[in-house]
């Protein structure tokens, strides 16, 4: 188990890169309309083409699944390690709610990346569903997909409420992975903590927003 | 002062258990809650009934044999303290106090609130001591220690074996102990030769027993009553993780 939750945490900090990453691209989503379109579009195109974005990508699948069935299977061998609950048990007064419950914020996390992956990834990269157009500078129109959909309001709201979820789960997660690898310097964990708190709240809050931004554009 | 315990009744390790309720009065604010219990006890011998079984030795916070989840905590409402040094002040007249056994598979209830914590024991089995023949007791200053590191293995070495920290994990976790009883050993130089070894075996028994694995959720550290750090626990893995690499 030592091992699977080192990969546990490894993955994990690996999709906290991704999350900058991916969040800091999202900004170009803000500019201007047409200044956005093609800013977005090339940087789509960019992306598509480079083969060291292939390998990180197919990291990336690897992380998730891996991230997720080993969380599976460590939360079964732990729920066994637990089987009878107790009749009353005060958890909030010496723990937070988010460390006691990451299984569940993974599953409305999960629940999101789904639909995400359904909405772009199957779209553009699959080529499934409604075909994508091509922009003026003959770049897949990735901008369109992204703008079309955040006009639809309820779109908007299930992309803006499951960043809570996230926060929760990374503001947890991201001092913890450094601990199951052992980290153990006193002062430098509650630094941690603190980089913590801003790495989840500038996470959920970047990502929740900018949808809203966009429908209200 | 009049309260109501709600207690974990369980005949022996195989039968069902379940709760039941006690009304006691003629209790004081500045009993400990231990000796609440006894005068419950008292009661009962005086109704022809079965006392309730639970665990003590000390009475003074330092063996770690008492223990027991009061009203949703591990020792009951306050942090870092044992059970018997918990007072029925801590409580308001009139109160509902639910009581039930540590809550664990490696820990099964032999009776009532008593539950066998011999995995702890066998996890020590695996590395907890230094095997060095140390014949009579040795002249105190022949192995120098620093004083940061003394203290840090003190610090350590100051758990008490009691199992609230299993108890109160979520999933059931002895890593704070584990981790305890292994940075107390080697940090220090007598433990050094055996660090890796150590820390391997001691680790693995503690998965072989049943415990769950840490998430950090950080309530063992709430409800230590030595206040051991949870850093402890990353403090393992860290050894662990060397002596893995050692061994390659």
């Amino acid at each position: 188990m030592f091992l699977r939750k080192s990969i546990i945490a490894l993955t994990g900090l690996f999709l906290c890169i991704f999350l900058i990453v991916h969040l800091s691209a999202n900004i170009i989503l803000l500019l201007p309309q047409e200044t956005a379109r093609g800013l977005y579009n090339a940087y789509a195109t960019t992306l598509r083409e480079s083969f060291l974005i292939k390998i990180v990508a197919y990291v990336l699948y690897l992380s998730i699944i891996l991230h997720v069935i080993y969380a599976i299977q460590i939360t079964f061998k732990n729920r066994r390690a637990k089987p009878k609950k107790y009749l009353e048990n005060k958890l909030r007064q010496n723990s937070s709610w988010a460390s006691q419950n990451m299984g569940l914020l993974g599953v409305a996390i999960l629940l999101f990346l789904v639909v995400h992956l359904a909405n772009f990834w199957a779209r553009i990269k699959l080529g499934l569903g409604e075909g994508v157009r091509l922009d003026d500078n003959g770049h897949v129109d990735v901008y369109e997909v992204t703008y079309s959909l955040f006009q639809n309001s309820y779109y908007v709201f299930f992309y803006t409420v499951l960043m809570v979820p996230l926060g929760l789960h990374l503001h947890h997660g991201f001092k913890s992975a450094f601990m199951t690898l052992g980290f153990y310097h006193k002062k430098g964990l509650n630094i941690l903590a603190k980089i913590s708190l801003a790495y989840a709240g500038m996470m959920s809050i970047g990502f929740g927003i900018i949808p809203l931004m966009v429908y209200l554009k | 002062m009049k309260v109501t315990f709600k207690i974990w009744r369980q005949e022996n390790a195989k039968s069902n258990g379940g709760f039941q309720s006690y009304e006691v009065d003629g209790l004081t604010d500045d009993m400990s809650f231990l000796e609440a219990l006894d005068h419950l006890n008292e009661i009962l011998v005086g109704q022809n009934q079965k006392t309730i079984a639970y665990e003590y030795d000390c009475r003074e916070g330092i063996c770690g044999q008492c223990g027991v989840f009061i009203n949703g905590r591990a020792h009951g409402p306050l942090d870092n303290i044992t059970t018997c040094q918990l007072h029925m002040r801590s409580f308001t007249d009139g109160q509902t106090i639910v009581v039930e056994p540590w809550r664990a598979k490696a820990f099964p209830v032999i009776k009532d609130l008593v539950v066998d914590r011999s995995a702890l024991d066998n996890i020590m089995e695996q590395g907890g001591y230094i095997s060095a023949k140390t014949g009579t007791a040795p002249e105190a200053n022949a192995i120098l220690v620093g004083k940061d590191v003394a203290d840090k293995a003190m610090d350590a070495a100051a758990c008490i074996g009691c199992g609230a920290c299993v108890a109160s994990c979520k999933n059931a976790s002895a890593a704070l102990f584990t981790a305890a009883k292994i940075n107390h050993m080697n940090s220090l130089p007598q433990g050094k030769q055996e660090a890796h070894r150590r820390v391997l075996e001691m680790s693995r028994q503690m998965e072989l027993e049943g415990f769950g694995s840490c998430t950090f959720t950080g309530a063992c550290e709430v409800e230590c009553p030595e206040g051991i750090s949870i850093t402890n626990i990353a403090e393992m893995n860290a050894r662990r993780a060397m002596a893995k690499w050692h061994n390659l």
